[in-house]
Order: structure tokens, then C-alpha cells, then sequence
């Protein structure tokens, strides 16, 4: 649990100290995302086997007590927010174009801090403060855009405050019921009740308002295309899954079964629309930082769909592949936001046809976005590819099932096409864009190393998958 | 009808009316208006519910002290990203 607790406190404090003291922010910024990624390695190394650890805040006993918990899941999600901040601070330090200002320092640190907080969280009330925490942090970061984004920046704090207060509606039903706020020992109590049901329904609301699940997307497409790469690769990488965390600790962990099993269907038909609803978006939209925006509200949809299903069929391989699809979409998606910030930045255009040669002006950051779109179209061998065969599996054991394989596969199918129309003005090479500022040949290969993470995925795939498996059961 | 469920009422139609408001208005001042009526609801079906039992609960209590906190940190961001937008467009015009 200490490795955890450091794990969170490093990003905590250095966000803090970053506040104050200004020189040298980037250096510091990366020594803390460096110490947080080594304690959250220790943390996973301590829980691998499937052991969960507590820690009672202040001494505390329940039912009064706020707990945190340890447990393999939250220890993978740590180390996983830890590498990609990393990543990106790494990123960052060497394009200082893609931050949009020296407060993306300490934004950046609170960010993680909260979200390390969130993943540790075992009592509800506390994980409305992370919410809030992650909610503050990534609009202010939008924010740093300048003018253009500050529009988007207060819609985006509008909506995600109104989708905290349904979920703090929901938290006060729930406690008026019970009188205990701890997950688990609301686990232990609930039935399936009117209040029950009632708050179950205004907190998961307010939870895909909050983590953009269709069709509560809208606001995301231009708080995440309008913030500045580094920002946006963040933001679509981990903010919000966020919330995803809380809707599937809330449906597996808390919910009585019975709800668990009608709710399903309606979350799985819900991913499954995003799905087609995100990827048709991101074919038609003309900007390109859209479209990798429309993408994430597509790739959330086979999360959302693992997860109703999940839910419906109390099937524990398909939990193990929303997590997969979780760490593979994140690394993904960092990759494409960078490169899709390089590309406009030396390119000088915002459009997907100013890509106009890119494959010969840029070849190492095209590369960049097509290795991670592999990834996110799902072919082998990478991480996107193995989450998606662990999905499809269970859908394809029955007949009955196979119409929820085939919006998988129409999802592929646009998910494809709207990578290959990236791809197609990449390679068109008649009339190049010429570039607006000298390549830098570093920084194209700096926005590489996530998605070759990616693959790396696949490498261990076969010893991560019977633990996944295992421990998010 | 009882004082507890009263407020509990209250509360409800107050969120109810900053949803409608937050969903309905253009204005950023009001939409952020419409928020902070949508918070004083959800706070005011906690002290409701608080006060079922004499004396109070006051865990509930703690909670809406600490949701206050978070509204006030969350309205100043908001005040002043709408601050920024109106200085931008009087700019522009």
C-alpha cells in the first residue's frame, strides 16, 4: 500500500511545488511522473497474485471509515497512468509547441494525482472528490488552448459538474437507504429497490455524461480537438476512463445482481451505437483532430458494450477485455493525439487533406499514426487485437449472441475506414503540403514509443490475459 | 407532511429546475447560475435527510460542507473562463 500511496503523492506534491516554483518545470515534472511509475511498478508487483490491500484513513473502522483499496486492477490502472503521463511529459519537454503554456506543469501533476486517487477510492462520497479533482484539472488544461478553446473549455465544466451533481444525487439516495457510503459494505446491503434503482440510474447518467459515453458524448469531440496535443492525448487517453472505472465498480462491486443483469442490454446496445454513431462522425468530419477525437467516442463504445455485457451474462472474461481495451486504447490514442498534434504543427493546417504527402514530408509521424491506428482497428499483433478477441470469444460460442459480434465487426469496419482516410491523403503524393516549420526528427519519433507499446502488449499477451482474467473477477 | 420530507421536495424540484435551466439557457452567467441551483438541490436532500434523526447526522453534514467546497472551487473557474469569453468577444466586435 505504500508504493501506491507514493505512487500517488509524488504527482500530488509536485503539482503543488510546481504551483510556486516556476523555474524548471518541465525537469521536475518528469522526475515526479519517473518515481510515480516506479512506485506503482512496486505496488503491482506486491498485489500480482490477486491479493487486495486496505488502508483505513485516519484509523478509522468501518462503516465510518473512508478506505482505499489496493487491488491488482487499480495497481495496473496506476502504473498505466504513471507510464502514459510519462510518456507524454517526455513528449512535451521536447515540443514545448504542444502544451500551450509553462502551466501545464503542475495541471498535468494534478491530473495524475486524481486520477491515482481515483483508482485507489473504495468509498463513493471520495470518488466524487476525485471526480471533481479529475473534472477541474482537465478543463483547465483545455483552457490552455487560448480564446478558441475557452468556449468548449466552459461547456465541457458545465456538463461534467452537471454529471457529478446527478452522481452526488444518486450518493445521497444510496446513503439515505443505507447509511454507509463504503463500497462494499453497500455491496453487502443492497437490494434492488426503488431508491436503489433510482440512484443506480442517476449515478451511472452522470457517469457517462462525465466519461463521454454516447449518447452523453457531445461535448467531448470539441473540448479534446480544440486543447493542445499534448492535453488532448491525455485527456482521451485517461480522463475519461475515469468515470469508466467508477460506472463498472458501481455495476459489478455494488449493484445487486439482479439490476446488474436488466441494465446490461442497455449499456451493451448504448456502446454498440457509439460504435457506429462515433466511427461515421470521425469519417466525415473534415478537421483532423476531430476525427481522433470521434474515434475515442467510438473505441469507449467497445468498452461500454464489454462492459454491459459483462454485466448481463456475469461473464468475467469480457471485464478482463474492457480493461485490455482500456490500457490498449490509451497507448493507442496518446500516439495518434501527438502525432496528429506534429502533423498540424509542422503542416500548418488543421484539415484532414492539408495531410496532402505527409508520407514523404513526415514519414516517421505517419508511421506514428498508423501503427496506432492498427491498434485501434484491432489487427494482430497488437494490444487493440487481443482485447478484441477476448470480446469476441464469448460472442461467438452461441448463435444468439452473434448479433452483438456483428456491430463489433461494422465498428472495425468504420474504424478502419476513417484510419485509411487519414492514410490515403498521407500517401497522396502529387501535389505535397509543404511543410510550415523544419521537421523535428526526434519529436516524430518520441510519438512513436506508445504505440510500439502497443505491440508490446501482444507480446505478453499470453501470460496477461489468464491474469486479467483472474483479477478483475 | 413531515419537515424532512419537505425539503427532501424541495431539494428535488431545485435540481430539477437548474437541469431544465443548465439544459435550456445560453447565457454562461446562467447556465452557471442553473449549476449552483442544481447543487444547492442535491445539498438540501442531504440536510433532509440529515435531520431524520435527532440529533443530526453528521456525516451528511461533512459531506455537504466538503460538497460546498467543490461548488465554490468549481463556480470560480467557471466565473472566470466566462470572464475571459466576454473580454474575447468584446474584443472582436
Amino acid at each position: 500500500m505504500n508504493a501506491a500511496l507514493l505512487s500517488l503523492f509524488a504527482p500530488l506534491a509536485g503539482g503543488l511545488l510546481l504551483v510556486l516554483w516556476r523555474p524548471a518545470r518541465a525537469g521536475l515534472a518528469l522526475g515526479v511522473a519517473l518515481v510515480s511509475l516506479l512506485a506503482a511498478a512496486a505496488a503491482l508487483h506486491q498485489v500480482a497474485d490477486g491479493t487486495r490491500q486496505w488502508l483505513e484513513v485516519g484509523g478509522w473502522a468501518p462503516p465510518l471509515a473512508i478506505r482505499l483499496q489496493l487491488t491488482p486492477l487499480s495497481a495496473l490502472l496506476l502504473l498505466f497512468t504513471a507510464g502514459l503521463h510519462l510518456l507524454v511529459a517526455v513528449y512535451a519537454a521536447r515540443r514545448p509547441h504542444a502544451i500551450g503554456g509553462a502551466d501545464f506543469w503542475p495541471l498535468a501533476c494534478l491530473l495524475h494525482a486524481a486520477l491515482a486517487a481515483l483508482w485507489l477510492s473504495a468509498d463513493l462520497f471520495n470518488l466524487y472528490v476525485t471526480l471533481e479533482l479529475l473534472g477541474l484539472a482537465a478543463v483547465a488544461l483545455v483552457a490552455l488552448a487560448g480564446e478558441k478553446a475557452q468556449r468548449p473549455a466552459l461547456d465541457y465544466l458545465l456538463l461534467s459538474l452537471a454529471g457529478s451533481l446527478a452522481y452526488l444525487l444518486g450518493v445521497a439516495i444510496l446513503y439515505g437507504r443505507y447509511g454507509v457510503l463504503d463500497l462494499f459494505l453497500l455491496g453487502e446491503q443492497a437490494t434492488a429497490d426503488a431508491p436503489t434503482r433510482l440512484a443506480l440510474l442517476l449515478m451511472t447518467l452522470g457517469l457517462m455524461l462525465k466519461g463521454a459515453l454516447w449518447p452523453l458524448h457531445l461535448w467531448l469531440p470539441a473540448a479534446h480537438s480544440s486543447a493542445p496535443a499534448a492535453v488532448s492525448a491525455l485527456l482521451s487517453a485517461l480522463v475519461v476512463k475515469g468515470p469508466l472505472y467508477i460506472l463498472w465498480l458501481l455495476w459489478t462491486r455494488l449493484a445487486p445482481t439482479e439490476l446488474a443483469v436488466q441494465a446490461g442490454p442497455l449499456l451493451a446496445g448504448a456502446g454498440a451505437l457509439a460504435l457506429l454513431a462515433g466511427g461515421w462522425a470521425a469519417l466525415r468530419t473534415p478537421l483532423l483532430k476531430s476525427l481522433v477525437a470521434y474515434s475515442t467516442v467510438a473505441q469507449l463504445g467497445y468498452a461500454l458494450l464489454a462492459l454491459g455485457l459483462a454485466m448481463h451474462w456475469q461473464e468475467p472474461r469480457l471485464e478482463a477485455a474492457l480493461w485490455l481495451f482500456v490500457v490498449a486504447h490509451g497507448l493507442a490514442k496518446v500516439s495518434m493525439f501527438l502525432a496528429a498534434g506534429e502533423l498540424q504543427h509542422t503542416l500548418g493546417g488543421k484539415r484532414v487533406v492539408t495531410l496532402k504527402g505527409a508520407s514523404q514530408t513526415l514519414p516517421v509521424t505517419m508511421f506514428t499514426f498508423v501503427t496506432a491506428g492498427v491498434s485501434l482497428i484491432g489487427l494482430p499483433p497488437s494490444g487493440g487485437f487481443l482485447a478484441k478477441w477476448l470480446l469476441l470469444q464469448p460472442l461467438l460460442e452461441r448463435p444468439q449472441h452473434w448479433g452483438w459480434a456483428l456491430a463489433v465487426v461494422l465498428g472495425t469496419l468504420m474504424s478502419a475506414a476513417y484510419v485509411f482516410r487519414v492514410v490515403a491523403h498521407g500517401f497522396d503524393r502529387a501535389r505535397p503540403q509543404p511543410p510550415q516549420v523544419r521537421p523535428d526528427r526526434f519529436g516524430q519519433w518520441l510519438t512513436l514509443l506508445p504505440a510500439l507499446l502497443v505491440f508490446g502488449l501482444a507480446l505478453i499477451g499470453e501470460r496477461m490475459l489468464p491474469w486479467l482474467e483472474g483479477v478483475s473477477r | 407532511m413531515s419537515t424532512p420530507l419537505f425539503w427532501l421536495g424541495v431539494g428535488c424540484v431545485l435540481w430539477l429546475l437548474g437541469l431544465h435551466g443548465l439544459l435550456t439557457l445560453r447565457n454562461a452567467v446562467r447556465r452557471i447560475i442553473a449549476i449552483n441551483l442544481m447543487g444547492s438541490g442535491v445539498f438540501l436532500v442531504m440536510v433532509a435527510l440529515a435531520i431524520r434523526e435527532r440529533p443530526g447526522d453528521p456525516v451528511l453534514v461533512a459531506l455537504v460542507v466538503t460538497g460546498l467546497v467543490v461548488a465554490v472551487s468549481a463556480t470560480a473557474l467557471a466565473l472566470r473562463l466566462s470572464g475571459q469569453l466576454a473580454r474575447a468577444r468584446k474584443g472582436d466586435a
